[in-house]
């Protein structure tokens, strides 16, 4: 059984409809890709499945159970987490604060020794740990968005373009980071410009257009489709 | 925002990236500091237009140091309000009602207590502390029982932010109505008559015991919130939810909680507000409302979320308007605080410690 | 019927005229036979239903509910129609009313100064003070206008709240200006000689005849009459406006201020504007309370009866509509107006609850408005008539008689 199972989800905002019977799964510990143009309905797929937005037809299932309509504080309690595009930090708070507020629903005995398990994964945190979190750079931001949501120890991250608006330097790290953080549990389901990159890390990959599902395969499968490079990778 | 923006062409411009986000960061600094130092002016010439009018220094310096009272008191309402602005992002225009039905509510309770001797050389006994403290959570229920029955409604319908400004101003005509209701219009005093004298001090200054009394506890209050949002996981939920309200969500943090919190800490704040303010002078339906502007512009000032610019804030719009007062009508003391929150409107809208949007 | 009672049948004539037109449905001659045909019948009942004092009150009534009018019809034109959140409509009243009794009256001389101080008085017929009170009015909405009007909606509403404040501290500080905290007393009525005797020496000798029985008492009859064409003329002003291509772009700020911009619109100039316009309309209708009740001080000016109640009016009819600022005013007053009379009738239930509560009975009224914004925020924030679709003069509304349907209710709490 798939740990996430997206089933001919329909969804948008107001009159206007933006994803039409789209399916996709990920299993225990995979890493998924979806690539797709500006506009294909890429973050909607994701904001769908943490709640952020609810299916109008279709349903979404998470480890056996139908998450559809529950509040993201819900689906966190469950083990999934969300590391969207944008504002995906507060910026008022310190590093250590951003952190812990990534585990508002463990037990407090407890976060101390998760903050060192995300000091490890990425050591620029802990240097930095009393600093305004607003203050960092690209770069080091994502981390701390990343670090946070893998506080709870979740058994999926869905991950909203994490290498946006960063430095090619920035984004071989922080791709270096996800396949760490891939092969130590957690199953990864990612939304990527950067496609040639990350489908090259993951194990499956959609492509999703207008909405809809177009194809769908291996990471390298896809890489090597002739008709996915020309539309979709601009190769 | 500045992330999504460089999307595009990311990755062959990281470099100049960086540098429009440097320069960025000096640009807020520098309009930051120009508020501060056109604040910082303001208040220096505050004190040259006094002087001029023939207030002696010791005068200006008793003005002053009551400035810093007054301002101990606005930043005890402007602290929640503050919260309640960046947590539900909304103005409240129903907080300075709060600020009232803390000190009549106060008053009531001491009827009910056994009046004490005053505590020397203080003019008031252990009966208001007490009436104060059992008057926090009655009126942080009074809050809760308003939020739901008005404001949670709203926020399910993601109702727009005019709607709540609406709604907290019927909020503020109603509970002033209760007030006028149960309490009547007129004046009233926690101690009739009791005399309370100033102290003798060095260089003339001329401050009364419970003046000096305000100002410290105002200092506690402040100083025990601050632990509360710094220290506890509360606290760090109620300013990481007034920072990233949607990202809050998505950490899975319990937003109502969180509303709820924030509803019963300003509250209680609010109450110790309005106790000291009525000490100071006195107490009538209209306390709160006098003090909504002088709050709003400590709000603003000091950056609409942030606890800590509220504190800064009250204390130079307290200074300010007591400074003033030598050289204007007492009366005016909202409309300088006014002309301040102006003033920052135009220089730094984020104001002091605001953020600089993300 | 008395000569008394056809005098005041006259006076009400045109006042119920215009609200004909304004109610009853149909197309424009037919609707404007229909209501000379309707006034006329009603005025010649009114006097023979009510008992002369009911009578009076009801035109009293009416006129300062047609004040609120034009309030609320200011207020439209900010929120409306551009979406201000303009919390200092007060402020805007009280500069119109003090600054028409500015230009109206006569400086205070010899003994009179010593007690009654101004800071100049023109004796400026009524017409040019209230406009001079909608500029000036107009000019502090301006100066507001320029620091607050590109920041959000938020900041608005708390500088506007602000600038009413102070403006009546001003008033009730300035001894100068306005005479300070005693109210500002002698302020010309416009053609009041026609209820005095002996009456305006202009007057042809029949006028005269026929106003004799009618005494000062009576002045509120022919007030009802201006305040009726002003309001008509803001009206009219409005409805033009909101379809004129200015106010089509208002609106299109309003609802889509990003798309406006990249359209090539200077969104902050039309803001701007539409804010001036509306702080005019509302200094007009402080001048016109002013010379209404003559004597005027700041406390008339105070957040609950000059903003707060506004608001309800204009909420409660439906903002962007015209008709329902007026209807929102009528039915808000008569609500205001009529809780007097019950709370006075409950005194005694009241004296039972607490010894206390009648004397603070008039609170009960504060509390009424205040859960009134509270439900329709909660339950019709769109308002009792929606805001039609005007696209322009030469495309016709038919089809939506959403509004129609309500405007009748608007006679029932004049008739009252």
């Amino acid at each position: 059984m798939a740990l996430l199972e997206v089933r001919n989800v329909t969804a948008g905002y107001g009159d206007t409809e933006i994803l039409r019977d789209v399916s996709m799964k990920v299993g225990e510990g995979e890493m998924v890709t979806i690539i797709g143009p500006n506009g294909a309905g890429k973050s909607t797929v994701m904001k769908t499945i943490f709640g952020l937005l609810h299916p109008r037809e279709g349903s979404v299932h998470f480890s056996g159970e139908d998450i559809s309509s529950l509040q993201p504080y819900q689906i966190v309690e469950r083990g999934m987490c969300y590391v969207p595009q944008v504002s995906n930090i507060f910026t008022d708070l310190t590093v250590s604060e951003n952190l812990e507020m990534g585990a508002f629903l463990a037990k407090k005995a407890d976060i101390a020794a998760r903050k060192e398990r995300i000091y490890e994964y990425f050591p620029r945190l802990k240097e930095r740990r009393h600093q305004r979190a607003g203050k960092m750079s690209g770069g080091e931001r994502q981390m701390v968005a990343m670090g946070s949501a893998l506080m709870l120890n979740p058994k999926l991250v869905l991950m909203d373009e994490p290498s946006a608006g960063l430095s090619p330097k920035m984004v071989g790290v922080i791709f270096e980071q996800i396949e760490k953080i891939n092969k130590a549990g957690p199953a990864i389901l990612i939304v990527e410009q950067n496609a040639q990159l990350s489908l090259q890390l993951s194990d499956r990959g959609y492509v999703l257009a207008s909405g809809e599902n177009r194809f769908e395969g291996t990471g390298q499968g896809l890489l090597k489709d002739p008709e996915v490079g020309r539309l979709y990778l601009g190769g | 925002m500045s992330m999504h923006d460089a999307a595009a062409d990311a990755a062959r411009h990281a470099r100049s990236d960086d540098r429009t986000s440097g320069e960025r960061i000096m640009a807020a600094l520098r309009s930051r500091t120009a508020l501060a130092i056109a604040l910082a002016l303001t208040l220096v010439a505050f004190w040259l237009l006094g002087y001029g009018q023939g207030a002696s220094l010791s005068n200006l310096l008793s003005l002053t140091i009551w400035g810093v009272m007054l301002g101990g008191i606005i930043a005890l309402g402007a602290i929640g309000l503050t919260l309640v602005y960046g947590v539900l992002k909304f103005p409240n225009f129903a907080h300075g009602e709060l600020v009232s039905f803390g000190a009549y509510g106060t008053f009531t309770i001491m009827a009910l207590l056994p009046a004490s001797a005053a505590l020397r050389p203080f003019s008031f006994g252990w009966e208001l502390l007490v009436g104060m403290v059992l008057a926090m959570p009655l009126v942080a229920l009074a809050a809760l029982i308003v939020d739901r029955i008005l404001f949670r409604p709203l926020r399910l319908r993601d109702a727009s932010l005019v709607l709540f400004a609406m709604a907290s101003l019927a909020a503020s005509f109603f509970l002033r109505s209760v007030i006028y209701l149960a309490w009547g219009a007129d004046f009233m005093f926690y101690y009739p008559g009791r005399a309370n004298p100033a102290l003798e001090l060095p260089l003339n200054i001329r401050i009364q015991a419970d003046q000096l009394f305000v100002f410290l506890l105002a200092a506690v209050l402040v100083g025990v919130t601050w632990i509360l949002l710094a220290r506890t996981r509360m606290g760090k939920a109620m300013r990481a939810t007034a920072n990233n309200p949607d990202l809050a969500q998505v950490r899975g943090i319990n937003t109502e909680r969180v509303i709820a919190a924030t509803w019963a800490l300003g509250a209680s704040l609010a109450v110790a507000g309005g106790v000291m303010y009525g000490l100071a002078s006195q107490l009538r339906p209209e306390m709160g409302w006098f003090l909504l502007l002088p709050m709003f512009a400590a709000v603003i000032m000091g950056g609409i979320g942030s606890p800590l610019g509220a504190i800064v804030g009250a204390i130079i719009i307290g200074i300010a308007q007591q400074v003033s007062s030598s050289f204007i009508n007492p009366a005016y003391g909202p409309g300088v605080a006014f002309v301040l929150m102006i003033i920052v409107l135009i220089l730094q809208p984020q104001g002091l410690f605001g953020q600089s949007g993300d | 019927m008395q000569q008394i009672d056809l005098a005041r049948a006259v006076f009400l004539f045109l006042p119920l005229f215009l609200l004909g037109l304004l109610a009853l449905p149909g197309r424009a001659v037919l609707r404007t036979v229909a209501a000379l045909a309707l006034a006329a019948v009603v005025a010649w009942l009114l006097p023979q239903v009510f008992e002369r004092g009911a009578l009076t009150y009801l035109a009293s009534f009416s006129t300062m509910a047609g004040i609120y009018a034009i309030l609320s019809l200011g207020l439209n034109s900010q929120w409306g129609l551009a979406g201000h959140v303009n919390f200092g409509v007060a402020g805007f009243y009280a500069v119109g009313a003090f600054t028409s009794a500015l230009f109206t009256t006569t400086m205070p001389e010899g003994a009179l100064a010593a007690y009654s101080q101004q800071a100049f008085g023109l004796q400026w017929p009524f017409l040019g003070g209230v406009i001079m009170g909608g500029i000036i009015a107009a000019i502090v909405g301006f100066l507001i206008s320029i620091p607050v009007l590109r920041l959000r909606t938020d900041f608005l509403a708390i500088a506007t709240l602000g600038i009413a404040e102070v403006i009546r501290f001003i008033f009730q500080n300035e001894r100068w200006l306005a005479n300070g905290p005693q109210p500002m007393r002698g302020i010309p009525r416009p053609f009041d000689c026609l209820f005095k005797d002996p009456a305006c020496s202009w007057l042809p000798q029949g006028a005269v005849d026929f106003l004799a029985p009618l005494s000062p008492r009576d002045y509120v009859f022919f007030y009802l009459i201006v305040v009726s064409l002003i309001l008509a003329v803001v009206f009219i002003a409005l409805e033009r406006i909101s379809r004129s291509p200015w106010g089509r772009m208002l609106r299109a700020v309003r609802d889509e201020e990003a798309s406006a911009a990249m359209n090539g619109k200077n969104v902050t100039w039309r803001r701007i504007e539409s804010f001036v316009v509306g702080s005019f309309i509302m200094g007009v209708g402080g001048a016109v309370y002013a010379h209404y009740v003559v004597s005027i001080d700041y406390s008339h000016f105070n957040p609950l009866f000059a903003t707060f109640i506004v608001w309800v009016m204009l909420m409660l009819g439906g903002s962007g509509s015209n008709k329902g600022a007026i209807l929102g005013a009528f039915v808000v007053w008569g609500v205001w107006s009529g809780a007097a009379f019950m709370i006075d009738a409950a005194s005694p239930a009241l004296q039972l609850i607490s010894p206390d509560l009648p004397s603070r009975g008039a609170y009960l009224r504060w509390m009424l408005v205040a859960i009134m914004l509270g439900l329709i925020v909660l339950y019709r924030p769109q308002g009792v008539i929606k805001e039609r679709k005007k696209v322009s003069d030469f495309m016709s509304d038919k089809g939506d008689a959403s509004g129609e349907g309500d405007d009748a209710t608007a006679e029932q709490p004049a008739r009252q």
